[in-house]
């Protein structure tokens, strides 16, 4: 590749997520033109309390995104977020229930998402399982740990009024028309934008996505990297599963199911890419956003969830195909 | 700001800044229909959509749309929308938030969660949407945060089963009662409601198993119900299982042990395997709820409210015994095979 090209790639790269999300509310508005000759259902859409709706409804995919861009860029995967949330739902909620303060179950939600994490990249390195069939095993455990700490049951936490502020994490008022779970969202983005763009680490997360055994024979420390790569993702699978409780209430075993399919999904969408070494904060957080619109989209234009549903897989395909159609070209 | 429904399609450079300098500000535009010939939209939100019984519930809400439409008072749209997974708590939140925004003109809503569901119904209190609770309750004050509770009585599904199982021992005998899993309301009251009353009107009927539980899934019932066989089947007469797949599981365990017939059984809920066994004799009632009658009322009470109508604070949607002998009655066959096509032929 020249350089030119290598600059139009980067640039182009980091336009796709929006690109895709102006196919969308294009797609979003010409079907409104021409199933009812109008805007009706389009200008519903735009409206700016809805978009915030949507914004709020996106966070917790978002939070995950974040955590799976950073597992993506370094060339792995991990599937352990759905069950890894519902597990900290869980933790969460008994920590409440017994009588401990939201900040003491914030922290055990956290340390709930890191340890399921460190696991995962612990088994990765020590056995040398790739993170597909390892993080896949994960799922089915974090899963029955959830269960099994609840005994199958939804853990309620008692008095819904009283001062758990756990459960205003997500749609408490935070920074002026801005909620709580949108703030975090933010400050949570910036930090991992900042921690992979100006820190060595960083920089190693991108190396060893990119090409390992050169990583390795540069001297990188690839496993210990990748440990605290799945750690740091970990938690903020944790974040994801506080703002879960949040919606919820409850402690809930089998909430979150599928909802890792959900998180790769924004970051494929966002410019990921499954073979490592690329994607991008920002484009995460687009294609988080463009998933959460969708949903939204579909309910007000009263299309059915199964349409709905192939809609999506279509548009994660067609984001991918693209991608991949124009920079081979112009390589 | 209002909007002509019948813009023509065109894509001419004047016409779509028009439509794009509309657009911007349409922001805040509210409510924008005559209230005269105003269509209620009413969004009903069910459970999940691919079961059985929701098919069902789809068909009660079109069968009132449909009815409400042809009295001509008022237009009527329902918008059928579940979550996306089956039984997402979080998903269903996230509908009941959105069609708030959207200001839909009523919400019936069947709750996954009956406190997660409190805040987003609140909010739709606040935005002056009405909301009426059907299937399962919720822990909110009817009156103030929803319009009105549509249900089947359950504790009273309970008494009839008790009653048909006293009937078909002949008032005598030793029974058992296998319950559903822990924590669910619905069945919890059945479970009561059969207890009560076979203590108060069948004093001879010994209840020698009353703790065990089936679990959630049909093949967990059936392993619970052959363990339950293997230690009871020389002595207990009677059985009542307090739902679909408990009484599911028990009808495989009573004829893998060839006991089917022999054990009197009253079960909960039609699926066609339970009904068929009824049609055979091997299950000696069948005690049903009427889902289609449940989204039906739903509708119509939400409908009622919008209008000004008082509510009561809860809507029975009636239980009724199908046995062998009435079950191929038209109206038995209405609740537990019902023809679903004729409303639901999209």
């Amino acid at each position: 590749m020249t350089p030119g090209a290598v600059r139009f790639a980067r640039i182009y790269r980091a336009l796709l997520p929006f690109l895709s999300l102006a196919v969308v509310l294009l797609v979003f508005l010409l079907v409104d033109l021409f199933t009812n000759g109008g805007m009706r259902n389009f200008i519903k859409v735009m409206n700016p309390e809805n978009l915030m709706l949507v914004a709020n409804q996106n966070v917790i995919i978002a939070l995950g995104a974040l955590g799976m861009t950073l597992v993506i860029i370094n060339g792995g995967i991990d599937l352990s977020p759905g069950s890894s949330i519902a597990l900290s739902t869980v933790v969460i909620a008994l920590c409440l229930k017994s009588g401990f303060s939201s900040s003491v179950a914030l922290l055990a939600g956290l340390g709930t998402g890191a340890s399921i994490g460190l696991l995962n990249g612990a088994i990765i390195t020590r056995f040398k399982i790739v993170p597909f069939i390892a993080t896949l095993g994960m799922m089915s455990i974090a899963r029955g740990m959830a269960k099994l700490l609840s005994s199958e049951q939804k853990i309620n936490v008692p008095d819904p009024n009283s001062e758990i502020w756990l459960k205003d994490m997500l749609y408490g008022e935070g920074l002026g028309p801005f909620s709580n779970g949108m703030v975090t969202l933010v400050v949570l983005a910036l930090a991992l934008w900042a921690v992979l763009k100006y820190t060595v680490f960083g920089r190693y997360v991108f190396a060893i996505g990119s090409n390992e055994t050169a990583a390795r024979l540069c001297g990188l420390r690839v496993d210990g990297q990748k440990v605290l790569v799945y750690m740091l993702a970990g938690l903020f699978f944790g974040a994801a599963a506080v703002m879960e409780f949040s919606t919820l209430g409850n402690g809930d075993p089998s909430t979150a199911i599928g909802k890792e399919l959900d998180i790769i999904a924004a970051v494929v969408i966002g410019g990921g890419s499954l073979s490592g070494g690329k994607g991008s904060v920002l484009g995460s957080l687009v294609g988080a956003y463009i998933i959460s619109l969708l949903r939204n989209g579909c309910v007000l234009y009263d299309i059915p969830n199964p349409v709905q549903e192939i809609v999506t897989g279509v548009i994660i395909v067609a984001a991918v195909t693209i991608d991949q159609l124009l920079l081979r070209r112009r390589s | 700001m209002k909007l002509p429904d019948t813009a023509p399609a065109s894509f001419s450079p004047g016409f779509l800044s028009l439509l794009l300098s509309l657009l911007l500000f349409s922001g805040c535009g509210g409510k924008q229909d005559d209230p005269l010939e105003k269509t209620l939209r009413i969004a009903v939100i069910p459970k999940g959509t691919t079961h059985e019984f929701w098919k069902m519930v789809h068909a009660g809400a079109i069968k009132a749309e449909r009815e409400l439409n042809s009295a001509g008072a008022q237009k009527v749209e329902i918008i059928w929308k579940g979550p996306l997974k089956e039984d997402n708590t979080e998903q269903q939140i996230n509908l009941v938030r959105t069609f708030v925004l959207q200001g839909v003109d009523g919400i019936v809503l069947a709750p996954l969660d009956k406190t997660a569901l409190v805040s987003p119904v609140r909010e739709a209190a606040a935005r002056k949407v009405p909301v009426v609770i059907f299937d399962s309750g919720l822990d909110a004050e009817v009156g103030k945060d929803f319009a009105t509770y549509v249900a089947t009585d359950n504790y009273r599904g309970g008494v009839l089963g008790a009653k048909r199982l006293g009937e078909v021992l002949g008032g005598k005998g030793k029974a058992i009662l296998l319950r559903y899993q822990v924590g669910s309301e619905s069945t919890m009251q059945r479970e009561n409601g059969f207890l009560d009353t076979m203590k108060k009107e069948f004093p001879d009927i010994e209840l020698i198993s009353t703790d065990q539980r089936a679990g959630a899934t049909e093949e967990q019932a059936y392993r619970k119900s052959q363990n339950l066989l293997t230690r009871f089947k020389d002595e207990v007469n009677g059985i009542f299982c307090p739902n679909e797949s408990a009484a599911a599981g028990m009808l495989g365990a009573l004829r893998q042990a060839g006991l089917n017939g022999k054990i009197k059984f009253v079960g909960f809920d039609a699926s066609e395997k339970l009904v068929q066994a009824l049609g055979k004799g091997d299950i000696d009632g069948l005690v049903l709820q009427n889902p289609i009658n449940m989204a039906y009322l739903g509708v119509r009470s939400v409908i009622d409210h919008i209008n000004g109508k008082k509510l009561d604070d809860y809507v029975d949607t009636g239980v009724q015994v199908a046995t062998p002998e009435n079950m191929n009655t038209p109206q038995m066959k209405e609740l537990h095979s019902p023809d679903l096509s004729k409303w639901l032929d999209n």
